[in-house]
């Protein structure tokens, strides 16, 4: 809601500059946190671009079933012959995607009622916390049971968005009880007593003070998400249109007994490894969230 | 709990030997902290004495190292800082800088008492004060733990409140300056003889203030204390400080008799600190603010003096040389205009910029009126 | 002009040892600023002098009584239009560390009230960033040095300037400085207060400090009142120099001889009062607030309620039965 004012010396544009190099700089501070942008980097381009680096039905090799890692095949192949490392890649998109909206929906839904709550107090601020209590009541895993009879979840913004619906709740009520404690702070009531709309107060003092914390939530609720849609692959709960990291699990685990032979171990551990490394890259990162927004630690 | 009073044994203190105040001789201490910038000095080179049974008053302003010179009397710096030079001998303790441990954690409470900067509240919330009580006679080995509650209900009673009641007490159910009195009577339970409070009237009003230190004049007169006051306030200072020690950007610029030091000071941070203090009766406009602003830990020079760029005395020799701390009667001054005999000179020249004699008892000349210059000048000069 | 009539306050605490109990931050109080006047507030922490403020700057309501700005009386008025009376009154908090938001830098801080103030007025954008470098010349800041930093790059004193040109941005009537030079260190102190006392020359702005320091009220304006409050009453009103040489209340005797006598350069004065007890909110309230701490009681004083004003040929207003001068603060130990 701020008037487009036209900054001398592009003062605006010089933050923006000054921000990105210091988060460059926070980023350099530690070796693993490089390793962990590198790494969502690499997800990111793997969910963007993998998938067109294969045909559109993956070619199966009859001969080869559950074949051992090899050059061709590098975490060998699944019960029909196919490359389980194209299966991977292939999979992340859907996997991601729905991590992504996820994300994003749990962030902003959870940090706008919350702040909203936070700020308003009073009978907003006791409508919405109800509302809260009651959806963080609703049992998610039985809630899915129900909805995946009827609903197959063919696209991983349907599967992103219930789970999103699903898990604001934590995030409203962390936002809600850090807005109470700001709107405390002298600068707040300033900005309240210099007469600055409620807009400018909640998005320009009161948002950027919870960057380092949105942005963590932000980040673990995309493994909150891979966790949940996993889960529920691997559980079977969903039927398997797609291909799906959860669904690889099940398949392995299920179809070919990769808990108790050796033959379809490593077409279980791709999917695996897949996940522990996108939770290490979110990881690493989230260390340096602290450092990124807090212009002290950034500036140091 | 504790407010039973049935005990037949006489002995309060808890294993008390007879101890005396002890004198404290702190010889070339330097503390320094790790930064990313390199390893900083908060403290350098400081020789101070606190005689047997006064009470000596330091005064600095925010970075002056104050409360690091207070922690390395128990050498209780805590990384990334660290003693990298000096001793601190207290009497009956040695050198309290080589001790490691145990013995240390023995010395704490027992040899050195210490009031927190924030006494207010450093009392944990969750229990009642006598409770926190037996903890730390527990924690010290006091084989009479209800002499130990007798003994903090007699001092707490000396202080002017219910010991019983207090001891009963929760933090939040206890006013600042009942907290502050608490936190005095931790600093004492365990007979310690030395005391150290760091900032004991901040945060308080004046009443309360008053009655504080008044508290702290009389304990120390009764129990036969050394006592330490850190505090950026020199109306404290004056009222309960026998001797006086300005700290300045780590060093101390000057050190006396606190009414020598108040009523003709030497230095030109001690001159322009008293001179920047309001005061109630007198010539309004006379007080002045100090050009610049204090140093922070990354700011104080490496070489020369800490004080030259707010100095109005400030010669090229300042930049490059460490005044060396010289007597002058019964004082310690480190400044080189002093040295040089500055002094002279300055009883009839009047263009220093009004700092002569900033609060001597006849040095209320020379107020050519600072408004508005006091504003200008003295904010400029604050961001250089 | 801004005034007040009988504002009083209550504080419902929940919890405490008792239960519920109530808190009487203020009784009924009166005051009036005019334009660049200094009015000086000081008591005890718990008084009630920093609640007064916050009413007074729009931030907290009161129970009962009148604050009128520019002679328009705001319970005339429904909340919203009573905003941009009390934009003419800021609120100078005491912490300059939490009164600037430490992820904004200070161009943004003043950017902000000053765009709505270019759009409110009808002054071009390009108004606002000349307008910023003006204000913090007038604090006496560089702004080429302070408009781009984030506060943690800034010493106490200069945030406090910054919040000090903040205030300024919305052209305040009325400055409510609530301890503002509390947190700041000592040798900056006094250039904060001679810019107040500049401000009030210069831009005509009235300052309403509230403290429990005298001395540093007396610097921001000699010619200057004084409001001594005592458990949320005014016990003695006058001009500054008047209360400080000839205090009749106790009360304003206590406060004034605990101030630290600088020995060596001052002797204390020659009949200082020492309060007897503690300030303790939950006494009853009969008679004269103060009495039970009062070395000057009488029965009369336990009975009977002393209603600030007038009496005999002394100057002030004070509420006290048994008013009195007597020099309490320190004088020049040069001086006879």
């Amino acid at each position: 809601m701020t008037a487009p004012i036209v900054v001398a010396g592009g003062s605006r544009a010089a933050l923006r500059r000054n921000f990105r190099r210091g988060v460059w700089r926070v980023l350099r501070r530690k070796p693993s946190r490089m390793l962990g942008v590198v790494i969502l980097i690499g997800f990111a381009f793997m969910g963007a671009v993998g998938p067109l680096l294969y045909p559109e039905r993956l070619p199966r090799d009859d001969d080869a079933l559950y074949a051992p890692p090899s050059w061709e095949h590098p975490f060998g192949t699944d019960f029909e012959g196919t490359d389980v490392l194209a299966l991977v890649v292939t999979g992340s998109r859907y996997v991601l995607m729905t991590a992504l909206v996820t994300a994003l929906i749990t962030v902003v839904l959870g940090t706008a009622i919350g702040l909203f709550a936070g700020f308003r107090r009073g009978r907003w601020d006791s409508v919405l916390m109800r509302i809260t209590d009651m959806k963080l009541t609703i049992p998610a895993l039985p809630l899915l049971l129900v909805l995946s009879t009827v609903w197959k979840f063919e696209s991983a913004v349907e599967m992103g968005l219930v789970l999103g619906l699903l898990g604001w709740g934590g995030v409203a009520r962390a936002v809600r009880a850090q807005s109470l404690s700001l709107r405390e702070r002298g600068f707040v009531e300033a900005a309240r007593g210099l007469g600055l709309p409620t807009t400018h107060i909640i998005g320009r003092e009161l948002l950027p003070s919870m960057a380092p914390f949105i942005a963590m939530n932000m980040l673990i609720a995309v493994t909150g998400a891979v966790y949940a849609q996993v889960g529920l692959f691997f559980l079977g709960v969903l039927p398997f249109e797609a291909n799906n990291w959860g669904v690889m699990l099940n398949l392995s685990v299920f179809g070919g007994g990769a808990l108790t032979s050796t033959a379809a171990l490593p077409y279980m551990m791709a999917p695996l490894l897949a996940i522990l490394l996108l939770t290490l890259g979110i990881v690493l990162v989230v260390d340096a969230m602290d450092e990124i927004f807090n212009p002290r630690l950034r500036e140091e | 709990m504790p407010s039973t009073p049935s005990d037949t044994r006489e002995d309060s203190p808890p294993d008390a030997p007879g101890r005396t105040a002890p004198g404290v001789r702190i010889g070339g201490l330097s503390v320094v902290y790790r930064t990313p910038a390199g390893e900083l000095p908060a403290v350098r080179g400081i020789d101070l004495e606190l005689p047997p049974g006064t009470i000596t008053g330091v005064v600095g302003e925010s970075g002056s190292g104050k409360s690091t010179l207070a922690l390395s009397l128990l050498n209780a710096v805590q990384p990334p800082g660290r003693i990298s030079a000096g001793s601190v001998q207290i009497d009956g303790l040695g050198d309290v800088v080589t001790l490691r441990g145990e013995e240390l954690r023995r010395a704490r409470g027992r040899h050195v008492g210490y009031v927190f900067q924030a006494a207010q509240n450093s009392l944990n919330p969750l229990k009642p004060v006598g409770r926190q009580l037996l903890d730390l006679g527990r924690s010290h080995g006091v084989a009479d733990l209800r002499a130990l509650v007798r003994e903090a209900r007699d001092l707490l009673g000396r202080m002017g409140l219910d010991g019983a009641r207090v001891l009963d007490s929760h933090q939040h159910e206890l006013s600042g300056g009942m907290r502050q009195r608490v936190g005095i009577m931790f600093a004492l339970v365990l007979n310690a003889h030395l005391v150290v409070l760091d900032e004991p009237t901040t945060a308080l009003d004046m009443i309360t203030q008053a009655t504080i230190l008044r508290i702290i004049r009389e304990v120390h007169e009764e129990r036969g204390l050394t006592t330490l006051v850190i505090t950026h306030d020199l109306g404290v200072v004056a009222e309960v400080a026998d001797r006086l020690a300005v700290m300045y950007g780590g060093r101390v610029v000057e050190q006396g008799p606190t009414r020598q030091v108040l009523g003709d000071p030497l230095h030109p941070y001690t001159r322009g600190l008293i001179r920047a203090i309001p005061r109630l009766v007198g010539d309004i406009g006379e007080a002045t603010a100090l050009p610049g602003r204090p140093p922070t830990l990354a700011t104080i020079p490496a070489a020369g003096c800490v004080f030259r760029e707010r100095c109005p005395l400030r010669m090229d020799l300042c930049a490059t040389q460490e005044p060396p701390t010289v007597a002058h009667g019964g004082r310690l001054v480190a400044c080189h205009a002093v040295e040089g005999g500055i002094r002279e000179e300055r009883a009839g020249a009047g263009n220093h910029g009004g700092q002569d004699g900033a609060g001597g008892p006849d040095g209320r000349d020379g107020a050519e009126d600072p408004d508005g210059r006091a504003v200008a000048a003295g904010a400029r000069e604050e961001q250089a | 002009m801004i005034t007040g009539q009988g504002i009083t306050k209550t504080f419902r605490q929940r919890g405490g040892v008792l239960g519920a109990r109530e808190v009487r931050a203020l009784r009924g109080v009166d005051f009036a600023v005019g334009r660049g006047g200094a009015v000086s507030f000081i008591g005890e922490s718990g008084c009630g002098k920093t609640t007064l403020g916050r009413i007074i700057a729009g931030l907290e309501g009161h129970d009962s009584g009148e604050i009128t700005v520019d002679g328009v009386a705001m319970s005339s008025l429904r909340p919203r239009a009573r905003r941009p009376y009390f934009r003419r009154i800021q609120l100078i908090h005491q912490d300059p560390y939490s009164a600037l938001n430490p992820t904004r830098t200070v161009y943004q801080a003043l950017l902000a009230p000053l765009a709505l103030r270019a759009r409110q007025t009808g002054r071009p954008a390009s108004w606002v960033d000349g307008r910023a470098g003006e204000l913090l010349d007038l604090v006496g800041l560089d702004p080429d040095y302070v408009l781009p930093r984030y506060p943690h790059q800034l010493s106490g004193g200069m945030r406090q300037r910054v919040v000090i040109a903040r205030a300024l941005t919305v052209d305040p009537e009325m400055l409510v400085a609530d301890e503002a030079v509390s947190m700041i260190d000592v040798s900056l102190r006094l250039g904060i207060l001679a810019l107040l006392r500049d401000l009030r020359e210069r831009l005509g702005v009235s300052v309403l400090f509230i403290t429990h320091d005298v001395a540093t009220a007396r610097y921001i304006g000699d010619d200057g009142e004084l409001y001594v409050i005592y458990r949320g009453q005014v016990v003695e009103r006058g001009p500054v120099e008047t209360i400080i040489s000839a205090p009749v209340h106790p009360y304003t005797q206590a406060l004034l001889s605990a101030i630290p006598v600088l020995h060596g350069l001052e002797r204390p004065g020659a009949q200082p009062v020492a309060p007897t007890g503690t300030l303790e909110e939950d006494k009853p309230d009969a008679g004269c607030l103060f009495a039970r701490r009062c070395p000057f009681a009488t029965a009369r004083c336990a009975e009977e309620v002393p209603v600030l004003g007038r009496t005999g040929d002394i100057p002030q207003e004070h509420a006290c039965f048994h008013p009195e001068a007597r020099s309490v603060v320190a004088v020049p130990a040069g001086r006879a």
